[in-house]
């Protein structure tokens, strides 16, 4: 396939190899500044309050340090009126963070909402049940593309579903987004979604292999790209919609699992269009691996 | 294609009558959500003897303290009162509780607020998780090393027992690197080491003994048998901690295994952890106690009558190496309890001057007090008459029922075997923050789904419409789920899956009309182009809709609390946006849409 590449196809390798360029800026990030994991996977006392007036940061941190001896950062959550109080586990006795807020004498009042004492053992075990729900996932989908199709067009969902996890890691990484028990659901979910954007073309490109349409394969593939391409911007759109409707308003416990999920589909959307075609494409995919005497229950099976 | 005498676009009868079946049941069951939850106290008198409350005595002893009472209802033995304020919940069971006394037990609920013909359905609203509702959460780690490790003690202690009782001179006990135990011996006392390890299987069928050819033998525990000593512990640790907050009168807690070693606990509703630490983080201790008529200490026993004991025990329950329920020759079911060496000759020497006499089993807890002291908190669970001269293997007969032995069993194991717990996590989430979630999360869906509604009406128009009649009785239809299937939990991330379900419900019908769009442009008649969309985008529906189900149900499997909301919520999402998707939508097409004359096809 020697041909210059021209409009759509230059279009789809120009994102092909920059996605391979992010991909590795993403471990790169990964490697060089890890992840700032939350208390779920850490262990750590968290202290939501609230006050009655809106009060600026120095005025609470004043306030906080006459009461709390151990060290503590305190985080802004929603508006002026609501913080987090976070502080690390000291080995000895769990801090009881939320009584000394009693104690505190200023000219706003003080009241507590939420008190955790998370130990690092439960989130060690924790982060085990994470990577291997992840790894089951994956293994769970390798499986189901393998039995529905042709290892060439299978393989180009695998690599568009390792990219879009790779890059939503390298995303948290790299802006440092605090990495919660909700941010692994969440990137489940993307696997998932991302299976579901590639799928929908590979299906097409099936369907117009079986069909013996004229045209190259390039040609081909382009076609089943642009005749889904509706489809796939219409459901990335309504995905997207609700993401934010959820990032917006649903406050700050959901905002690590909504950033994952935007830039998830976001990069899910991508790929589907310019990787889980290209590499089976790269791969020398052949319409003689989908004709229907190969496997005859195809997809009028269903009904 | 091939034509079937089938006409196309229509429905049997039967199909239009499971899809209106199917949306009553779901309709109706998530009709209770609009009318919501009401804090309730339960009191129940704990036997037939005791008067019933009278309702206006309470609702003025409530009242006094300051508790708005919504009414009082008595059903059975049973009251129920209802609060107008779910914040004095707590301290309403705390009153009632302490006035009451030990007659009445006072717990904590929550009551449906729907009219009463949609209650006698049985129809529920959805549970609503910790996040939501607020409360405490424990998680603790159950330190079954320590346990085992306490156990491999105990069996080199009885082995060098039975070496010593035997005279096995010159043996010597080790411990391999592997840390199983190994004994090494001298040629002479052949005879006696066989005897001694015959004795120890009876005490310990479990160990595997391997000879080796140089004069010694390697005992350990199989690694099956580590396997369900550890499985055992944990459920015996969970059924304490059930019976315990049972105790606490919290109705609806949750008391679940979280991975290899922890319990999570969660106890909605409650807002003061430190009574529920106190309770949850206690251990547990049981002795076998001689009765007697004078001095000593008197003790409750579970039939309710006093029962003085001995102070000293006979034995302790750390003599306890196993206890099963079972049936005795006659049919009646007893406990089999199986004692240690040492155990086992404090109970011989004993039952041989004590036959035909009572003796009594003691269940005592080690409660941390308000000044963080420990209490110790002791009842008699069981009393039985000594019928022979007991050994290191016994039963106890003479209870009332099958469950009263496996309890008694699952008690005195717990007893010996229990593993120490320490709470390695504490979560406590005011009620105002899960209030303001529920609020976040229902602004979110209705944002969400109103965009959906507009989008699809304005790109799509009449098949729109029909989509978004699809999709908002998919949230019916989800909601109906939600509320029906016993277990499922509403949390903040399980409605993040709802309304990423909303936005992904769209796909199916998208994917349908795309279709549609595209074989109207190749110049079919609508009637075929409705048919042939459906029929086209179903397999890609399909795999889109497993491969989500897969993840769903794995992210059900590992995920906890929260997390296990969003997988339920996300499972049962993709269930019901396929039935409204693919054959809801389709009926409505169908009805409205092909209804229409089309003189080509019929």
């Amino acid at each position: 396939m020697k041909t210059p590449k021209t409009g759509f196809t230059l279009a789809r390798y120009i994102g092909f190899y920059s996605s391979l360029v992010f991909i590795l800026l993403s471990l790169l990030t990964m490697q060089l500044k890890g992840f700032n994991f939350a208390v779920d996977f850490t262990g750590g006392v968290i202290t939501e309050i609230q006050t009655d007036q809106p009060v600026n940061e120095q005025q609470l941190q004043t306030a906080l340090t006459s009461v709390i001896k151990e060290p503590f950062t305190l985080i802004n959550v929603g508006s002026d009126l609501q913080w987090s109080i976070r502080q690390g586990i000291s080995s000895e006795k769990m801090p009881e963070t939320s009584l000394l807020m009693e104690s505190i004498s200023a000219d706003f009042s003080i009241n507590v909402l939420s008190a955790s004492v998370i130990g690092p053992q439960v989130g060690d075990e924790l982060f085990e049940a994470g990577a291997l729900a992840i790894i089951a996932s994956l293994v769970a989908m390798l499986i189901y593309l393998s039995l529905r199709f042709e290892w060439r067009l299978a393989s180009g969902s695998v690599v568009a579903l390792f990219h879009d996890i790779i890059i939503v890691l390298g995303v948290f990484s790299l802006l440092q987004i605090e990495f919660d028990l909700t941010v692994l659901a969440a990137l489940l979910a993307v696997i998932g979604y991302s299976l579901n954007d590639s799928i929908v073309i590979a299906d097409r490109i099936r369907e117009m292999l079986r069909t013996k349409m004229k045209g190259s394969l390039n040609g081909i593939i382009n076609k089943a790209i642009l005749s889904t391409l509706t489809r796939t911007l219409i459901t990335s759109g309504t995905t997207l919609g609700t993401v934010s409707a959820i990032w917006l308003l649903a406050g700050q416990p959901l905002e690590g699992f909504s950033i994952a999920l935007f830039v998830g589909i976001l990069v899910g959307t991508f790929s589907s269009v310019c990787i889980s075609a290209t590499v089976p494409e790269l791969l020398n995919l052949k319409r003689e691996h989908y004709q229907i005497e190969e496997k005859p229950e195809g997809v009028e099976s269903y009904n | 294609m091939k034509q079937t005498h089938k006409p196309i676009n229509r429905y049997s009868k039967w199909q239009y009558i499971v899809i209106i079946f199917t949306l009553i049941i779901l309709g109706l069951n998530a009709l209770p959500n609009w009318f919501g939850e009401k804090a309730a106290i339960h009191i129940q008198s704990s036997s037939t003897k005791v008067a019933t409350l009278d309702s206006s005595n309470l609702y003025n002893l409530l009242s006094e303290q300051g508790i708005d009472v919504e009414f009082i209802e008595q059903k059975n033995n049973q009251s129920v009162v209802l609060l107008q304020n779910e914040s004095q919940q707590q301290n309403a069971r705390d009153i009632l509780d302490s006035v009451l006394g030990d007659n009445y037990s006072v717990a904590m609920a929550m009551e449906s607020a729907s009219p009463s013909w949609l209650k006698k359905m049985g129809a529920k609203p959805v549970k609503l998780g910790l996040d939501l509702r607020g409360g405490v959460q424990f998680v603790m780690e159950v330190d079954t090393d320590a346990a085992i490790a306490e156990r491999e003690a105990k069996i080199k202690e009885d082995l060098s027992q039975l070496l010593r009782e035997f005279k096995a001179h010159g043996s010597r006990i080790g411990t391999l690197q592997d840390g199983s135990t190994v004994l090494r011996y001298p040629e002479r006392v052949d005879n006696q080491i066989s005897q001694v390890m015959e004795e120890l299987s009876t005490l310990y069928p479990e160990l595997s003994q391997v000879k080796n050819s140089n004069r010694e033998i390697v005992i350990g525990a199989n690694e099956q048998f580590a396997q369900t000593h550890h499985q055992e512990l944990m459920r015996q640790n969970i059924t304490t901690m059930r019976d315990r907050i049972e105790a606490l009168g919290i109705t609806e807690a949750v008391v679940q295994r979280q991975g290899s070693n922890f319990i999570r606990i969660e106890l909605p509703g409650v807002q003061d952890p430190s009574q529920a630490r106190r309770i949850i983080g206690a251990t547990a201790s049981l002795d076998f106690h001689q009765l007697q008529a004078q001095g000593g200490s008197l003790y409750k026993s579970n039939s309710g009558e006093m029962v003085r004991l001995n102070n000293s025990p006979i034995l302790s329950g750390t003599h306890i190496t196993d206890a099963r329920s079972q049936f005795g020759e006659m049919g009646l079911p007893e406990v089999f309890i199986t004692l240690d060496s040492a155990g086992g000759k404090l109970m011989s020497d004993f039952t041989k001057d004590n036959i035909g006499k009572p003796m009594a089993t003691l269940y005592s807890e080690y409660l941390q007090n308000e000044e963080g002291e420990l209490e110790k908190n002791s009842k008699v669970i069981s009393v039985a008459t000594i019928q022979a001269h007991l050994g290191s293997r016994f039963t106890i007969s003479g209870m009332e029922s099958v469950q009263a032995t496996q309890d008694l069993a699952m008690l005195l194991k717990s007893g010996s075997l229990t593993a120490p717990v320490t709470i390695v996590e504490e979560r406590t989430l005011g009620p105002s923050l899960g209030e303001q979630n529920i609020n976040n999360g229902m602004a979110a869906i209705m944002l969400g789904l109103g965009m959906m509604l507009v989008f699809m009406a304005l790109w799509y128009r009449k098949l729109g419409l029909i989509a978004n009649v699809a999709l908002i009785l998919n949230v019916v239809c989800l909601l109906g789920l939600l509320s029906l299937v016993p277990g499922a939990v509403l949390t903040l991330p399980g409605i993040a899956g709802f309304v990423l379900t909303i936005g992904m419900a769209i796909d199916t019908n998208v994917l349908i009309f795309e279709r549609i769009k595209e074989e109207l442009k190749r110049g079919k008649s609508t009637a075929l182009a409705i048919h042939h969309g459906y029929k086209n985008a179903l397999s890609t529906i399909m795999d889109a809709n497993i491969t989500s189900l897969i993840i769903a149900l794995i992210l059900f499997s590992v995920g906890y609390g929260p997390i296990k909301g969003f997988a339920i919520t996300l499972g049962f999402g993709i269930l019901s946006s396929m039935f409204t998707g693919i054959y809801v939508s389709r009926a409505l097409v169908n009805t409205f849409i092909t209804k229409l004359p089309e003189p080509k096809k019929k």
